[in-house]
């Protein structure tokens, strides 16, 4: 049960009557039983909540950004009118800050054996599944005085998937992807391992290609043609430790790393290769594994949706052998880490040797722009120690990274608009080197 | 966006029969009693043991000092007994009817004089004065005995023998003998001519006799002990209780009350409450009804709160920013010097054509650089090698310097 506004003010127009009557104990009955009375009838006249009936339907899935529309149909069993008041509760992210109530808040009336459909529309602002809390329904008697108030659990979930922002990238990355491969009529040679064929020399080609065997067999100078390799392994791995928490801008470092990760995927599906995730920090915490074509974006989107890092120190000793047993033949080892110098030197330098001698690896870095633009401070006595500290942090980072091209590891390290693209580029370079 | 959709199809029974009974999540009121019986049922106990302990523990003080109450320390036993002997009491609870009954041949008990207000004691005192009645205050203590007796006061140190003898002439007392009237002691001034000072403990007196104008008097008890139903029977206390309110054939026992209006300070003035007519002050009450109405209609919640985990929010560049904070607080400008000094060499030297291992090698990069910009090495070595900056002035025109330099390599 639960009063109205308009009780309230019927009660505070009422000592009126009984300032005028001035009849003491029984002008506040007069004025208060009436009142009673008629709340007591109003919410006897409600529309029983306990006794409607409530269905979901709509959307189960939206990426990051957009909305998702989750429809409630509400149906009045009662045989009385229902006029309500409705809250649809889902948790705070689901919606923008400061939008809560007016999209969670419903009117509706419905006659006797009718139903009503609401549409409640979700903007999540974080990944993740997110599930509805229960549905708060205030009937209203029909003189408004008092409401009947209860609540349904309607269970529904929606999840909210990385949004995939740099899959504009994709265009131009598969038009690279397209020159490798030969198929345009750009005539750039793959450097690829895999012979293709042989075809006639035209000025401007590697004098090295020419095939002299089958020139002297010839009237014309051929040259050999290679075409990139296909069918190859890519497992991406995705450090949900403690470094992937920091936020870079107004995401977790691990958005970005996603968003990367995501990209060279769909790049490297197209590519013919073969592309299996892994995201561990001291256990597997998701993997994809053996998805092909279609359905290996789905499977990477819909896996990462759920993934947060964890407040831990990553394991790289059980990272290393957790690589090694679901790659076991030579694959490209994209490991999407941080560059920090102590957990790359204590974790990763010692066991890298043992993915290096199986595996090519390609290291992937998140960087903060927020410390490129302390390094840019200047004017002040603040700003210079803080220019200092970032070269300081910068210095440190290229370091770590020197230590790990030593080993024969590709670093990216980018900011988290320009990581995605960084990442596609290598992996086009590795491959037109014919390194995978 | 949050407009009902009337579809109007009316619902089949069999499509909706069911589902509302399984998402309903409010208790029902069987539910609800489960869950509150225990809450009630302690809460039943708890009132139920308040109220048997009230009643047990409730006090023999209740009706002290009455005339119609049989308590202990009730005081109808003397009553009966003034009865017996033809004294008729009447019990008075207002100063009006006080100070209307009082008379030449009136006892006017006061038994509780303490309890009155200046003014009542004031008005108390003229009434009983003019009159002529024997007035008897029951152990009145500092501030009224100044009022109420004239010239008396209280000792501040109470004696603690309660059965004292009479040791005076006041006839009551010498028939009396013992009695217990230990209690509150007074001091009377000289000018009170022919008081009786009766049952002294420690040199002062614990029942005074003043004589007052037109044969009235005023008689201070030191203690009512001697007027309670329990200790009526001991010593003399019935004899002196009886002498003393026996003097005359009435006796008005008078019990000050909160009820009484004279309480109030009659200041002339009326206040603003006075003022009002008194339907508005049920008007009030009202309103005030309508506020806890809206209070109730505020407070109840549209749903509980829904919980969610929040993810963490620290900065990555959270340990940049604390080691700036650290150079500063410990003005490290020997280690921000250096900082920003390799970043610039690391950054120059393949500008200027030097490996990057060598970036740091004066004898390597110096010429090359002074090659390149066509001047002097000689400042460039102080810039790029030089010492650390001695005040902070210095190390931030270093960085410019720095900056400087590095745009004039730059520059093509």
């Amino acid at each position: 049960m639960a009063l109205t506004g308009r009780t309230a003010l019927l009660a505070a127009l009422g000592s009126l009557p009984v300032g005028l009557w001035d009849a003491g104990w029984t002008g506040l009955l007069a004025v208060n039983a009436p009142l009673a009375l008629a709340c007591a009838c109003d919410y006897a006249l409600a529309a029983p909540v306990r006794r409607l009936g409530l269905t979901r339907s709509g959307d189960t899935s939206a990426r990051l950004g957009d909305t998702a529309d989750v429809t409630l149909t509400v149906t009045n069993t009662t045989r009385r009118p229902l006029r309500a008041d409705l809250r649809d509760a889902w948790p705070p992210s689901s919606w923008q800050p400061g939008t809560e109530t007016t999209a969670s808040r419903h009117r509706l009336t419905a006659p006797p054996g009718e139903r009503r459909r609401l549409t409640t529309r979700l903007r999540p602002t974080r990944r993740g599944d997110r599930q509805a809390d229960r549905v708060t329904l205030r009937s209203y008697g029909p003189l408004g005085l008092v409401s009947r108030q209860g609540a349904h659990q309607v269970p529904w979930t929606v999840r909210v998937l990385p949004p995939f922002a740099s899959r504009k990238h994709l265009p131009s990355k598969l038009a690279r992807l397209r020159e490798l491969d030969g198929r345009t009529s750009v005539l750039t040679r793959g450097e690829g391992t895999e012979f293709d064929s042989l075809r006639e020399y035209v000025p401007g080609d590697d004098t090295r290609s020419i095939d002299w065997r089958a020139t002297a067999r010839q009237t014309t100078v051929a040259v050999r043609t290679w075409r990139p390799e296909r069918d190859r392994h890519i497992l991406l791995v995705l450090d949900t430790g403690r470094t992937a928490a920091g936020r870079v801008g107004d995401a977790p470092r691990l958005d970005a790393a996603m968003d990367a990760a995501l990209l060279l995927a769909a790049l490297a599906s197209r590519a013919g290769d073969r592309v299996d995730l892994l995201a561990y920090d001291r256990r597997v915490r998701a993997r994809v594994q053996g998805r092909t074509g279609g359905h290996l974006l789905p499977a990477l989107v819909d896996t990462m949706a759920t993934l947060e890092p964890e407040l831990v120190e990553t394991d790289a000793r059980g990272l290393t052998a957790t690589v090694l047993r679901t790659a076991p033949r030579r694959s490209l080892v994209v490991l999407l880490t941080s560059l920090d110098t102590a957990p790359v030197e204590e974790g990763l330098l010692p066991v890298l040797p043992q993915l290096t001698q199986r595996h090519t690896v390609l290291v992937a870095s998140v960087a903060d722009p927020q410390v490129a633009e302390m390094a840019e401070a200047r004017g002040s006595v603040e700003a210079v120690y803080e220019a200092a500290a970032a070269a300081r942090a910068r210095t440190e980072r290229q370091r770590t990274a020197e230590q790990l091209r030593r080993h024969g590891v590709t670093v990216v390290d980018a900011t988290p608009d320009d990581l995605a693209p960084a990442l596609a580029d290598a992996y086009l370079a590795l491959k037109a080197a014919g390194r995978l | 966006m949050t407009a009902p959709t009337a579809t109007g199809t009316p619902a089949t029974t069999t499509a909706t029969g069911t589902p509302s009974a399984a998402t309903s999540v409010t208790p029902t009121v069987r539910q609800r009693w489960t869950r509150a019986r225990g809450v009630l049922l302690a809460l039943v106990l708890l009132i139920a043991g308040a109220l048997a302990l009230a009643v047990l523990r409730s006090g023999d003080q209740h009706g002290r000092l009455d005339p119609r109450s049989a308590d202990p320390y009730g005081s109808r036993a003397v009553a009966a007994l003034l009865a017996d002997h033809g004294v008729r009491t009447r019990v008075v609870t207002t100063l009006d009817q006080a100070r209307t009954a009082a008379g030449p041949d009136t006892t006017l008990l006061v038994a509780a004089p303490d309890l009155l207000t200046d003014h009542q004691q004031t008005l108390l005192h003229t009434a009983t004065t003019a009159s002529g009645a024997r007035t008897v205050l029951v152990a009145p203590d500092t501030p009224s005995v100044g009022r109420l007796a004239p010239g008396v006061t209280a000792d501040p140190a109470p004696s603690y023998d309660t059965a004292l003898a009479p040791a005076c002439a006041l006839p009551a007392a010498r028939r009396a003998g013992i009695a217990e009237t230990g209690g509150i002691r007074y001091r009377y001034a000289t000018t009170a001519h022919g008081a009786d000072a009766c049952y002294p403990a420690d040199g002062l007196p614990t029942l005074l006799r003043v004589p007052q104008s037109r044969g009235g008097d005023t008689v201070l008890l030191g203690a009512p002990d001697i007027l309670y139903n329990e200790r009526l029977a001991q010593q003399g206390n019935a004899s002196l209780a009886l002498q003393l309110l026996g003097s005359r054939p009435h006796l008005v026992w008078y019990l000050p009350s909160l009820a009484d209006a004279s309480a109030a300070p009659d200041t002339g003035e009326r206040g603003f409450f006075d003022l009002l007519p008194s339907g508005w002050l049920w008007a009030a009450l009202q309103l005030f009804i309508a506020a806890a109405l809206a209070a109730l209609w505020r407070a109840r919640r549209f749903g509980p709160l829904v919980l969610e985990k929040l993810p963490v929010a620290i900065r990555a560049s959270e340990t940049v920013e604390g080691r700036a904070r650290l150079y500063r607080k410990v003005n490290a400008r020997d280690r921000a010097a250096t900082a920003l000094r390799t970043t610039t060499r690391t950054r120059l030297a393949p500008l200027v054509g030097v490996p990057a291992t060598q970036a740091h090698t004066p004898e390597t990069l110096l010429p090359a650089l002074s090659a390149h910009l066509h001047g002097d090495a000689r400042p460039l070595h102080d810039l790029l090698f030089g010492p650390p900056p001695g005040d902070d002035a210095a190390l931030v025109s270093l960085a410019d310097r720095l900056d400087a330099l590095e745009r004039e390599v730059r520059r093509p």
